[in-house]
């Protein structure tokens, strides 16, 4: 608020309402997790409403609230999914496990524990 | 000595703010319940909801001081007085009305319990200065809702406008109310649990907000109607809540819930 001098009303626009995309963080330190949607007509109240919907128990202490709009969506399956075999271009062919084994066998080191998520 | 304790003359005076304080937060939070289920978005229905039951946390937790001063229980002191005996400001006795009517109230209200909350943080009771310090955390959100939408009706023409303009019409004579002083002012003043006096914290707050009602070229609040009487005489509207909130109570007196 400004104590500039009054606004003029604006005409009764329809009230239009668009949904905006929650990303929220659990702690400090963690990934940005798509949470869900809320719908607002503006980025302020959508705010607001993101607040409720994600934070209001406390559960997140970081929201990104994004238009959904302003999303570069992504689902072409010529880009994503092309027909040919790409699996070469995946890791699986290369196994590492007798090579890994041998290698701390040498440095004499253990085999370290599965790391919690 | 329990931390909540006070000097005896003292007790009798912190007893008559704590009471006042919790009744608005108490009637309030009631009365914006109202809208669960019934707000005009799903999303508002939501953030008015969880807007009440913030307010009813406050209540619960300034009735729970209360209730350690005076030795009594919280939930009797919420449910169990007759209409007459509440302290809530008469701001807040003008019935739900419609969505205008609810931002107004919020905002004239919200906007008033800041300026009484930060004078006492500044007080010399440490049990309420704390508690203080952390309802005015959570009241910052409920400023940021109320202005939201008090800008959003104020500056689009036609109905939101007009409802607003009737709704200010109908509670900003009383807007006022929540800095009527209280009898035990003098003491409260006197002990330093009150830095302020009330008179001087509703000018301070006319200067917070009239920038905002210039800006939305809204009519300022006027003064109080009868400034002495502005926690007093409750009317028919609010007959009508306290049987609403004290009905399931009244239902099983005594029972454990």
């Amino acid at each position: 608020m400004t104590d500039e001098a009054p606004e003029a009303p604006r005409a009764a626009p329809a009230p239009e309402l668009e949904a905006w995309e929650v990303f929220r963080q659990e702690k400090d330190g963690d990934p940005m997790r798509h949470g869900g949607s809320v719908m607002a007509p503006d980025a302020e109240l959508a705010a607001h409403y993101a607040r409720e919907m994600f934070g209001r128990r406390q559960e997140s202490v970081r929201l990104w609230v994004v238009r959904r709009a302003d999303v570069v969506d992504l689902d072409d399956p010529d880009l994503l999914q092309p027909p040919l075999d790409r699996s070469f271009k995946k890791p699986g062919g290369y196994v590492m496990r007798e090579k890994l084994a041998a290698a701390r066998a040498q440095a004499g080191q253990p085999k370290p524990k599965a790391r919690s998520s | 000595v329990s931390p909540v304790a006070a000097p005896p003359d003292t007790a009798t005076a912190l007893a008559e703010l704590l009471r006042s304080m919790a009744d608005d937060e108490f009637v309030i939070g009631f009365s914006d319940s109202e809208w669960t289920g019934i707000a005009p978005l799903l999303e508002e229905d939501v953030a008015m909801s969880s807007l009440a039951q913030d307010e009813l946390g406050h209540a619960a937790a300034l009735y729970g001081l209360l209730a350690e001063l005076t030795g009594t229980d919280a939930d009797s002191l919420a449910y169990d007085r007759e209409p007459a005996d509440y302290r809530h400001c008469r701001l807040l006795d003008h019935g739900r009305g419609d969505w205008a009517m609810t931002i107004a109230r919020r905002f004239l209200y919200d906007s008033a319990d800041v300026v009484r909350l930060e004078a006492l943080a500044e007080g010399s009771w440490a049990p309420l200065a704390e508690l203080v310090g952390k309802l005015l955390r959570e009241e910052l959100y409920h400023r940021m809702h109320a202005g939201a939408w008090l800008d959003r009706l104020a500056r689009t023409a036609g109905e939101p406008r007009d409802r607003l303009l009737a709704a200010l019409a109908e509670l900003a004579p009383d807007a006022a109310t929540v800095f009527t002083p209280l009898p035990a002012e003098p003491a409260l003043l006197e002990a330093g649990v009150l830095a302020t006096p009330m008179t001087v914290l509703e000018r301070r707050w006319r200067e917070t907000v009239e920038p905002v009602f210039v800006h939305l070229d809204l009519p300022m609040p006027p003064e109080a109607r009868e400034p002495d009487r502005g926690r007093l005489d409750h009317g028919e509207a609010f007959r009508w809540l306290w049987g609403e909130f004290t009905s399931v109570r009244r239902s099983d007196p005594g029972a454990i819930w």
